[in-house]
C-alpha cells in the first residue's frame, strides 16, 4: 500500500530523514518508533505530501507522490501532533469545516460527522466550543477531523502527547475500531507500550535513519535481546548452583543472592521455579526481565528510549 | 521564577533580528519622517520649490507683459503661461496651485487708475501654498503696476476734487508717496482688483476640505492597520497548526492565501462603507453626490489595501515582526501619503515623495470626488494606480508566501 524507497530530506546540515526504506501493508497498524528529533514527523509530512524529499520515493497505492499529490491526499488522512483546531468553532464546526476542504457533499458530510463523532463517544458535546474541551477530547476531535473524507490510510502523529490515561485508552480503541474497519494506520510515537499495543510491525529510528524494521519477535531477533528471570534465594550455596545450572542446562549469571536465567520465560519459568523448590532453594523474589521494546531500543542504539 | 521568565523572554526577542532591528528602527524613522515633513531638517537652509503658477495674458499689452516679466523674474514663481480654459481645468483637477489671468482692459485700467481687471483662480485646497502665493504676488503687482495705478487714481481724483491743483504740488505729494505706501498697501491691494476665486468651491458648493481629510486620511490608514491585523491571522494559524493542516488538504498554497485575502478584501469594504455612512450621518458627507465613483474608489481603495496588508503578512516570519514592521510601514505610508498631514502642508519634495503611497492615491480619488467633483473618467486613473498597487502586492505576496511560510512550516 505505502513503498518507501531510498528517502532523504534535509534541513540545512541536519540530516532528519537519512536514506530510510520501508513498505507498508493494507490494513495493518505500522508503527514508527523513536526519540524525539529522530525524524518520525519529517516521515509523515513526507509522505503526506506538504515537504519534498530530497531523495528517494513514496509511492501510496502505486501513485508517486510527488506525481500525484492530489489523489494521494484523498487517500490518506493526517492527524497531526498540534490539535489544529479552532479554539472559537463548534466541534460540529470544525468538522464541517474540515470536511469541506475535501469537498464532502453536505448531506453525506453531515452523515459522516454523525457517525464519528458517536465513534469518539463526543456526540453529545458536537456543539460546545472546542476551547470548553478537555485536552483529550480535543486530541479526539483531532482524530475526527482527519476522518471525514473516508482516508484509505490514517497517518497519526503522536496522537497522545499530554493526555491523560483514560484518554489515552479510549483513543486507542478508536484506533483499533478503525483499523478493523480496513484503515491502515502509521502510528508514530516515543512511547513503546504504545507501539507494542497497536501496532503489528515496527520501524524502529533513531537520528533519521531505521535501526530496524519487522514485527516484535522479529526486532527482538534482529537486536539479540533475550527474555530472562531474575530471582533472588533467601541463601544458596556454590554446590546448590552447579546443581540448578546441570538441571536446568541453561546459562546462570549469578551476583550475591541472585540468578539471572536468560529464558524463554513464558515457556521455562514454572520449570525453574518447581526445580528449585525440589532443590529446597527458598525465593525472596522473582522479576521478569522481557525483550520489550524499551530494551531492543537500548540493544540497537546503546540509548534509552526516551533520551 | 519571574528572573527566569525575563531572561527568557529577552532571549526569545533577541533572536528574532528582524524583530529587533524593526523595533529600534521605528522610532528613528518617524522621528526622521516628521522633522522632514515640518521642515525640520538642515535648519531652514534647504531652498523651497518655487510654486508653479500658471498665467493666461488676455490683454496681451505692454503693462501685462511688464507684469508677467517681473512675475517671472522672482524665484519663488515659475510661470507657465496656459489658455485660459486648459489653465482652469488644471487647476480643477489639483495639477497646479492657480491661474492668473490678466483680462482685456489691463491696461487702460491701469492708465485710467481703475480697478485692474485680473483674477487668480486657484485651488482651496491647497491653502497653504495659496498663502504664499498670493504674498508674493502682492507684492510684486505693487511694485510693477500698484504705484502706477495708484498715481492715475489720485491724479483723477485731485483732478475732480481739487480742480486747478498745480503740477507741482501733485508731484510733491506723489514724491512723498514712498513714505506713506506702508499704509497704503492694504488699501492698494483692494483697489488693484486682484479677483480670488476659489475654483473647486465654486463648482461643488461644498466647503468642508477638512472633513474629506478627516475621512478619507483616516479610513485608509486604519484600513491598513486593521487589514494588518487581519491579515496577522495566517501567523496564528501557522503558531497553532491549522495552516499545517490546511496544507494537508488538497489545498494549494495560494488557496489560502486568496482566501485570506478575499476575507480581507470583504472586510476592508465594509470598514469603508462603514466609515464614509458615519461620515455621511454625522457629518454630512454627500456620498450620493457622486456614488459610482464612491462605490468603485471604494473598491479599488480596499483592494490595494487588502493586498497590502497580505504583503506585510507575507514578509513577516513571526507575530513580533508582523506588528513592528506593519507600525512602521504604515505610519510612514500614512505620514507622507497625506493620511495624518494634509499634503498641502507639507514641503514640495514630500508632495513627490507621497506618490509612493496607497494613501495618497485613495486620499486624491476621495478629493477628486468629494472636492473636486471630477468626472469618473477623470478619477479613473487614480483607481486604476490602486488597482495596480493591489496586483503588484498581490504577485509579491504569492511569491513570499510560497518561500517564507511554507518554509517556515517545516522548521
Amino acid at each position: 500500500m505505502i513503498q518507501v524507497s531510498n528517502l532523504s530530506k534535509s534541513f540545512d546540515t541536519i540530516h532528519a530523514v537519512n536514506n530510510i526504506s520501508f513498505s507498508i501493508r493494507k490494513g495493518e497498524v505500522f508503527g514508527l518508533l523513536g526519540p524525539n528529533g529522530a525524524g518520525k514527523s519529517t516521515i509523515i509530512n513526507l509522505m503526506s505530501t506538504i515537504l519534498k524529499s530530497d531523495e528517494g520515493e513514496i509511492l501510496i497505492n502505486e501513485n508517486d507522490i510527488k506525481q500525484n499529490s492530489t489523489i494521494c491526499k484523498q487517500l490518506i488522512g493526517v492527524v497531526p501532533q498540534e490539535i489544529s483546531l479552532y479554539d472559537e468553532f463548534s466541534a460540529v464546526d470544525n468538522l464541517i469545516f474540515w470536511g469541506s476542504l475535501y469537498k464532502v457533499p453536505a448531506k453525506i458530510l453531515k452523515q459522516r460527522i454523525k457517525n464519528i463523532l458517536k465513534l469518539i463517544g463526543l456526540y453529545d458535546r458536537k456543539d460546545d466550543l472546542i476551547k470548553t474541551y478537555s485536552g483529550g477530547m480535543k486530541r479526539r476531535i483531532n482524530i475526527a477531523a482527519a476522518l471525514l473524507h473516508n482516508p484509505e490510510i490514517l497517518f497519526m502523529d503522536e496522537p497522545t502527547v499530554g493526555v491523560d490515561p483514560q484518554s489515552r485508552n479510549k483513543i486507542f480503541e478508536i484506533i483499533e475500531t478503525l483499523n478493523q474497519q480496513g484503515i491502515t494506520i502509521v502510528y508514530t510515537t516515543h512511547y513503546m507500550e504504545e507501539v507494542e499495543r497497536l501496532c503489528k510491525r515496527i520501524a524502529i529510528m533513531d537520528a533519521g535513519k531505521i535501526v530496524a524494521q519487522g514485527t516484535q519477535t522479529e526486532l527482538q531477533k534482529q537486536s539479540n535481546v533475550k527474555e530472562a528471570v531474575q530471582i533472588t534465594f533467601q541463601l544458596i550455596s556454590e554446590v546448590q548452583l552447579e546443581q540448578l545450572q546441570s538441571q536446568l542446562q541453561i546459562k546462570i549469571n549469578q551476583s550475591e543472592q541472585k540468578i539471572i536465567i536468560e529464558c524463554d520465560v513464558n515457556k521455562d519459568l514454572s520449570n525453574i521455579i518447581s526445580i528449585c523448590n525440589k532443590s529446597n532453594l527458598r525465593i525472596k523474589d522473582i522479576k521478569l526481565k522481557k525483550a520489550n521494546l524499551e530494551a531492543i531500543f537500548l540493544s540497537l542504539t546503546g540509548k534509552q528510549l526516551r533520551d | 521564577m519571574i528572573l527566569t521568565i525575563f531572561k527568557k523572554d529577552l532571549k526569545l526577542f533577541f533572536a528574532d533580528r528582524k524583530g529587533v532591528l524593526l523595533t529600534f528602527l521605528m522610532p528613528i524613522l518617524l522621528i526622521t519622517l516628521f522633522a522632514f515633513a515640518f521642515g525640520g531638517i538642515g535648519g531652514g537652509s534647504s531652498k523651497a520649490e518655487p510654486i508653479k503658477l500658471l498665467v493666461s495674458d488676455l490683454d496681451n499689452s505692454s503693462d501685462s507683459k511688464s507684469v508677467i516679466a517681473s512675475l517671472q523674474a522672482l524665484r519663488e514663481l515659475t510661470l507657465i503661461p496656459k489658455e485660459v480654459i486648459e489653465a482652469t481645468n488644471l487647476v480643477h483637477k489639483g495639477k497646479n496651485v492657480g491661474v492668473l489671468i490678466l483680462k482685456k482692459g489691463f491696461q487702460d485700467s491701469i492708465s485710467a487708475g481703475n480697478n485692474l481687471p485680473m483674477e487668480l483662480k486657484y485651488d482651496a485646497a491647497r491653502e497653504i501654498e495659496m498663502g504664499m502665493l498670493q504674498s508674493v504676488l502682492m507684492q510684486s503687482l505693487m511694485s510693477t503696476v500698484g504705484q502706477k495705478s495708484i498715481k492715475a487714481k489720485m491724479n483723477t481724483y485731485f483732478d475732480t476734487n481739487f480742480s486747478g491743483m498745480p503740477q507741482e504740488m501733485k508731484e510733491k505729494i506723489f514724491n512723498n508717496m514712498d513714505a506713506i505706501k506702508g499704509g497704503m498697501n492694504t488699501s492698494a491691494e483692494n483697489n488693484m482688483g486682484l479677483k480670488m476665486t476659489s475654483i473647486v468651491k465654486e463648482s461643488t458648493k461644498i466647503g468642508n476640505l477638512g472633513l474629506i481629510q478627516a475621512v478619507a486620511g483616516t479610513a485608509i490608514m486604519m484600513l491598513l492597520f486593521s487589514i494588518a491585523a487581519i491579515g496577522g491571522g495566517l501567523l496564528d494559524e501557522k503558531e497553532s497548526g491549522t495552516l499545517k493542516r490546511l496544507f494537508y488538504s488538497p489545498l494549494k498554497p495560494t488557496d489560502i492565501l486568496f482566501g485570506k485575502m478575499g476575507a480581507a478584501l470583504v472586510l476592508a469594504i465594509l470598514q469603508l462603507v462603514v466609515m464614509f455612512v458615519f461620515s455621511w450621518l454625522v457629518f454630512g458627507l454627500p456620498i450620493f453626490k457622486d456614488f459610482t465613483s464612491l462605490v468603485l474608489m471604494i473598491l479599488a481603495t480596499a483592494f490595494a489595501v487588502s493586498s497590502f496588508g497580505i504583503f506585510l503578512v507575507a514578509i513577516a516570519k513571526t507575530r513580533q515582526q508582523l506588528q513592528g514592521l506593519s507600525t512602521i510601514v504604515i505610519l510612514t505610508m500614512s505620514a507622507i501619503g497625506g493620511s495624518m498631514i494634509p499634503l498641502f502642508v507639507m514641503p514640495a519634495i514630500m508632495q513627490k515623495i507621497a506618490v509612493v503611497s496607497v494613501n495618497y492615491w485613495g486620499i486624491q480619488g476621495f478629493y477628486d470626488i468629494f472636492w473636486r467633483s471630477l468626472p469618473l473618467i477623470e478619477i479613473l486613473p487614480k483607481m486604476g494606480i490602486l488597482v495596480a498597487i493591489g496586483l503588484v502586492m498581490t504577485l509579491i505576496s504569492v511569491l513570499l508566501f510560497k518561500r517564507n511560510v511554507l518554509k517556515l512550516m517545516h522548521n
